[in-house]
């Protein structure tokens, strides 16, 4: 019996060894470029390079979809942002190919735009969503690097904001009128109302003078 | 070679790191290439959620962790050497002659 627990003591300790001298030689070779540092749970990510921390965070945080493809279009990494476009679990991009989420009448376009663009070089695109519905992007070239492309993605979706906003103006109108109907005998409350529906429509203008801005000639909103 | 059994991936790595990255364009070369269509690889991103080194009990990333086919493996680094890759995976005899 103890011989069995001296054995198995001693396969664990080889295995240890072995993974401690990986480490040493993945680190003298350069192929390591993080670490992990704490225990439990204050353990953090502690990367080589600062300025790879700060540009990431730049990346997790903008409003853009973010995606690194290799030179045969895997994709390698993509931000929280892309996933919720494409209403797709992150995990489930990461080494696809990109084609994957690309209409197929505009993968050609997109294999020739990843082989011959430079930086800054844009094209439009059908992407795929996770219902099948069709995203249309923009695709922008941001870096090429050792062969891996990394693009920014813009929805190119009108902005749903305008409507929701019309819609909940509309409902608020409703109820002024209903209120309205039946405060008709109260003059103080006639006078609250009658001022927030001059707000009301100060904010449909508003929405009417920025949809006029980016469609000109569109107006969705009425007065009250 | 015959591996006929399911191969089980889990690559730790740290966003969009340059050996992230790598690692990650590598392994996929290299499952494409020695493991067609029974590999799954599952991407743990460190940077997002560190709690999850314990599982593997990571320190450097990237690192690849075979979950299957059983014994667990641990390969340290962005995969640039498809030879060592390949030992490291038991996908090919070491160097020295027989299994690592």
């Amino acid at each position: 019996m103890k011989l069995d627990n001296d054995l198995t003591q001693d396969a664990e300790l080889a295995g240890k060894l072995e993974e401690a001298e990986d480490v040493r030689r993945a680190i003298i070779h350069g192929e390591v470029d993080a670490f992990v540092i704490g225990e439990d749970n204050n353990r953090r990510v502690m990367l080589l390079a600062n300025a790879y921390q700060r540009y990431r965070q730049v990346v997790e945080r903008m409003a853009q979809g973010a995606i690194t493809v290799n030179e045969r279009g895997n994709i390698l990494y993509a931000n929280q942002r892309l996933a919720e476009m494409l209403s797709m679990p992150l995990a489930r991009l990461y080494t696809a190919p990109i084609d994957t989420y690309v209409e197929l009448n505009d993968r050609a376009r997109l294999a020739s735009f990843l082989l011959l663009s430079s930086r800054d070089s844009t094209i439009e695109v059908n992407l795929v969503r996770g219902d099948r519905a069709p995203l249309p992007v923009r695709l922008s070239l941001a870096t090429l690097t050792d062969g891996y492309s990394t693009l920014l993605i813009t929805d190119l979706r009108p902005m749903q904001w305008p409507s929701l906003t019309v819609d909940a103006l509309d409902a608020i109108r409703d109820t002024v009128e209903k209120l309205n109907q039946r405060l008709s005998g109260d003059a103080e409350a006639r006078e609250s109302l009658a001022s927030i529906s001059e707000q009301i429509n100060g904010l449909a203008r508003m929405i009417d003078e920025m949809l006029d801005v980016e469609n000109p000639g569109t107006k969705r909103t009425s007065s009250a | 070679m015959s591996n006929p059994e399911r191969w089980d991936l889990r690559l730790y790595t740290a966003g969009q790191s340059p050996k992230s990255l790598a690692a990650l364009s590598n392994l996929k070369r290299i499952c494409d290439k020695h493991l067609p269509g029974r590999y799954t690889i599952e991407v743990i991103d460190l940077m997002k959620n560190p709690r999850l080194a314990k599982d593997d009990e990571i320190v450097a990333i990237p690192t690849l962790v075979r979950k299957l086919p059983a014994p667990l493996r641990k390969i340290i680094g962005d995969l640039s050497d498809e030879e060592r890759a390949l030992v490291g995976l038991q996908l090919r005899p070491h160097r020295n002659g027989g299994q690592k």
